[in-house]
């Protein structure tokens, strides 16, 4: 059994950050010491390497709680966490085309302005931008 | 008319459920296209249509279902459009 300090170091993440993950229903101490601080055990210890991880891919923390869900349920199939796998990739792969098109659109903006030495008032970046009818993006 | 279903292969539940839906689908209109893509093999298309969740389905290039409809949600909207087609 481990301390929440000898946990944070086995897994590189801070005290706080373990507080808040349960806080956040995502890890919970195996037990408590006599004198009521929380322990942990090697479960708790995979269990924030699988958080750290299932973040660095992109997932949420209510995504991830769902995945743990997943991952102790007895009917829970492979394809269930795939798809949700795949899911995340299409988020990621929308999101990497939305800034695409913004950048696009910031090299235009930058194109068009001639002249960096101009007053502000006759800048044609913040014309432009005057100009553009925005479009909302529909969710 | 042609419905497109992206999927992400997964449990047999899910293969019998896309078989019910193509039959209903074929039932409702004539003359109808039916797709299963896997979404991986068509990432980009189904990018471009707004497919974000499994499974969903576009007919004529247009997102419809973002989520498996029933046999019934499926076979309304494809009557609604066909008629919308006439």
């Amino acid at each position: 059994m481990f301390t929440i300090g000898k946990l944070a170091s086995l897994t590189s993440v801070s005290n706080d950050t373990l507080r808040y993950y349960e806080q956040e229903g995502l890890v919970e101490p195996a037990g408590k010491s006599p004198a009521g601080y929380r322990l942990y055990d090697k479960d708790s210890a995979r269990r924030i390497r699988f958080i750290k991880h299932a973040q660095n891919c992109g997932f949420t923390l209510a995504e991830i709680r769902d995945l743990l869900v997943l991952r102790g349920r007895d009917k829970a199939c492979c394809g269930d966490v795939r798809t949700r796998a795949v899911e995340k990739k299409l988020q990621i792969e929308s999101k990497i085309r939305a800034m695409k098109a913004m950048s696009k659109a910031l090299d235009e903006l930058i194109a068009d302005c001639a002249n960096e030495t101009q007053p502000v008032n006759e800048c044609t970046i913040i014309a432009a931008l005057e100009r553009a009818n925005v479009k909302t993006p529909v969710h | 008319m042609k419905v497109e279903m992206f999927y992400s292969p997964g449990c047999s539940e899910c293969v019998a459920a896309h078989a019910r839906l193509r039959t209903t689908a074929q039932e409702a209109v004539k003359n109808l296209v039916w797709r299963e893509l896997n979404v991986l093999d068509e990432l980009d298309y189904a990018v471009e249509l707004g497919v974000l969740t499994l499974p969903s389905i576009a007919v004529d290039g247009k997102l419809i279902f973002t989520s498996m409809p029933t046999v019934a949600q499926l076979r309304t909207a494809l009557i609604e459009r066909s008629k919308g087609r006439e």
